[in-house]
């Protein structure tokens, strides 16, 4: 994952939280059609909690005045998803990558938006665990959730 | 005369005391950092785990890579706070070696959730250029909590 310079303000962080959550939500998509069951369910409570998590953000940096960026038509996935283990590997991937947005927010926020930005961060990197569990990966956990490291 | 005698008494023992904790002290130690609880944590969470490995071998898999995420996090807020930590093993939860499989799972369960609380808080109340550091432990601490169910 390429990661950017350090957001310098709140609404900076915000913002890039909520570019990520755009792409969450469309990468799962693709994702959910590869998946059957139990995983398809947990694709689509997953999508559900990013959404979520956009709505908030755009209510949020609407009322502050922030600048909200706009949802794209598409994003690139980083590999075709073409079956199973790809959906699965996109999406330990699609919450590593997001969990990392809502880490960089916490420097730059205090009280209830840190405390947000810390529960978008723990849903990721547990979301991020079930998948790998579902994927047969392991180990099943990282030392530092959203950490560029 | 008893009472004047078990004042007496008192008076003679507090003197030394006294003495020496206003001449014979060094300098005085810098006041500890609000970081070291969880510091001391994070290496009792690691000893737990190694020690419920020594009891059941059949967990080490599962249980080796969390043993070494909270061994980072202990070397990382030692870091932080740029003092040394005691040396040597942490004294395991007396606990932490008894039991049939699931009583240990779910021991380490709740010193999981414990230590997610601790860290949840600790990241709340922390300065800025502490805040990412602290965010990544209470959700890999999370993971944890997942990966041992």
């Amino acid at each position: 994952m390429n990661r950017r310079t350090a957001p310098a303000t709140p609404g900076d962080a915000l913002a890039g939280a909520l570019a990520a959550e755009y792409a969450a939500i469309y990468a799962y998509g693709p994702i959910g059609v590869r998946l059957t069951d139990a995983d398809r369910r947990a694709a689509r409570t997953a999508e559900a909690a990013h959404r979520s998590r956009r709505d908030a953000l755009v209510l949020q940096l609407s009322a502050t005045g922030g600048t909200v960026p706009p949802d794209q038509a598409g994003y690139a996935l980083p590999f075709p998803v073409t079956d199973r283990a790809a959906a699965l590997r996109l999406a330990v991937q699609v919450e590593e990558r997001t969990a990392a947005f809502w880490r960089a927010a916490l420097p730059v926020t205090t009280g209830a938006d840190r405390t947000r930005a810390l529960n978008a961060l723990t849903d990721c990197a547990v979301r991020a665990t079930r998948w790998r569990r579902s994927a047969g990966l392991t180990p099943l956990t990282v030392p530092f959730p959203g950490s560029p490291t | 005369m008893l009472r004047s005698g078990a004042l007496l008494a008192v008076g003679a023992a507090t003197v030394p005391l006294t003495g020496c904790a206003l001449f014979d002290r060094d300098e005085p130690s810098p006041p500890p950092d609000p970081l070291e609880p969880l510091a001391d944590e994070a290496r009792a969470l690691a000893a737990r785990h190694r020690a419920a490995i020594a009891a059941d071998p059949g967990l080490a898999d599962r249980l080796t890579p969390i043993a070494e995420a909270h061994t980072a996090h202990a070397d990382e807020l030692r870091r932080l706070i740029g003092r040394p930590g005691p040396s040597g093993p942490a004294t395991p939860a007396p606990s932490a070696g008894e039991g049939t499989r699931s009583a240990l799972l779910a021991g380490l369960r709740t010193a999981e959730q414990s230590g997610r609380d601790n860290a949840a808080k600790a990241c709340a109340a922390a300065p800025g250029d502490r805040a990412a550091l602290l965010g990544s432990i209470a959700a890999a601490r999370a993971t944890h909590l997942e990966a041992l169910k």
